[in-house]
């Protein structure tokens, strides 16, 4: 899988690349077993730090995402609460929908009702 | 500015300290009691504008001048004392690069090099001369400002030192040779325990390297903390506000930078997100977006620390 990641992004790198990984796992892109990149070549293919790529594979161990194997790497961990997962996801993008609709002046059930292409909003525009 | 960024990490081992460093030319205060903490093992970025000391410090360190007050100690040592062992576990790229081997070949300057450090990796060396595209029987005073700059990056690297002090290790490359550069430094991190400190005016360039910065200025720390803080801490607000609206009393000094017009701010906070969202909420305004800031924009909010109203 492809891991990559945005400067202009307000979460730490290190989170960033948690984030990937976990997104990988979920949508099925990395599976249980598979290797993820070493530290090294993770670091030079982002360009950043080996430390913040030691630091996003550690705190992925901790969560069980991932298990470091001493000497070998860093492989998937059998998946437990992948449901738990997805719902973070989509908590995590909806988070990301409402923060923009906000800094548009846009308000949550406008937001809701356009995703809905709801009959709520045909009614509304019809009164 | 009431906030004091310019925080103590001696809760860490360091690599780095200075204690209260001035450095006197004339009437010119290079340094002006830096207290300067680089945690072993990090990148330790150091921005600032010419003039700021940041080449000073690094000179500093490697005893090639010494302070008129103050002291420095690298891994504990004192660099006026154990200046040459210092220098033996330092790998030095510096910002001039007329060192007065003009006249010597590459190769030559490589192997007179060398001998100083007894831990030169000979196989290393040549990698990085080959990745650098450095013929070994080229005269110094025929290359370009960038061809030496690589000798340099070159022979910083090649003994594997644990403290590497890079000034301005990129002024003078095309853009490919920096990302190169770039790489050669992140492999080099990853392949030996290493503590970095770069001194440079190409902020965006190292930010993503970097684990902790230092903001120059006049000599001192405007600011010394952890990039995560940093990302964390320091945000732009992007609020409206009512007409008339009378919000900066509530902020105490922690607004960075503020741009206000009459119906819209644009600040620099420091603080926890919600609690700077809080403050302006009460205060009437509505907070449309908070955003972090690139270490660059950081790094100019925290330089240029002021007001603009429109």
């Amino acid at each position: 899988m492809l891991i990559s990641i945005d400067q202009t992004d307000e979460r730490p790198i290190y989170i960033q690349i948690m984030d990937e990984v976990r997104r990988g796992v979920v949508m099925g892109l990395i599976l249980a077993d598979e290797a993820l990149p070493s530290v090294r070549q993770l670091a030079l293919d982002l360009r950043v730090n080996p430390n913040t790529v030691m630091q996003a594979y550690r705190e992925l161990e901790r969560e069980g995402v991932v298990e470091v194997r001493r000497g070998q790497g860093t492989y998937v961990a059998q998946s437990r609460t992948t449901s738990k997962q997805r719902r973070d996801l989509v908590r995590e993008v909806a988070e990301r929908a409402t923060r923009d609709a906000h800094r548009n002046g846009v308000h949550v059930h406008e937001l809701i009702d356009e995703l809905r292409g709801s009959p709520a909003r045909d009614q509304r525009k019809r009164a | 500015m009431t906030v004091d960024l310019a925080q103590d990490l001696s809760e860490w081992p360091l690599a780095i300290r200075t204690r209260g460093l001035t450095k006197i030319y004339g009437r010119y205060r290079a340094l002006n009691e830096l207290s300067l903490q680089v945690p072993d093992g990090a990148v330790y970025l150091l921005v600032g504008p010419n003039g700021a000391g940041k080449s000073t410090t690094i000179r500093v360190l490697l005893d090639l001048i010494r302070p008129d007050a103050g002291t420095a100690s690298v891994f504990g040592r004192s660099t006026e004392r154990d200046s040459a062992l210092i220098r033996a576990n330092i790998g030095y790229v510096p910002e001039q690069l007329d060192w007065g081997h003009g006249w010597m070949k590459v190769g030559r300057l490589l192997a007179h090099h060398s001998r100083y450090f007894p831990t030169w990796d000979h196989q290393y060396a040549n990698r990085l001369c080959h990745m650098f595209d450095l013929r070994m029987y080229q005269r110094m005073n025929t290359l370009s400002k960038g061809q030496r700059r690589r000798v340099h990056i070159a022979m910083a690297l090649a003994h594997r030192p644990p403290l590497l002090l890079l000034d301005e290790p990129t002024d003078g490359l095309d853009p490919l040779m920096r990302d190169d550069v770039l790489g050669t430094f992140i492999a080099h991190v990853a392949d030996s325990p290493t503590t970095v400190l770069i001194s440079t005016h190409h902020v965006s360039e190292f930010e993503q390297l970097a684990d902790y910065v230092g903001v120059m200025q006049g000599g001192a720390l405007r600011a010394q903390l952890s990039m995560e803080e940093l990302r964390r801490n320091l945000k732009r607000y992007r609020a409206d506000v009512p007409e008339g609206w009378h919000g900066t009393s509530v902020f105490n000094g922690s607004a960075i930078r503020r741009t206000t017009t009459h119906r819209q701010i644009d600040w620099v906070v420091w603080g926890t997100e919600s609690e700077v969202v809080g403050r302006l909420t009460m205060t009437g305004a509505t907070v449309r977006d908070c955003s972090a800031l690139t270490l660059n924009d950081a790094t100019l909010a925290l330089l240029g620390a002021r007001e603009h109203v429109r």
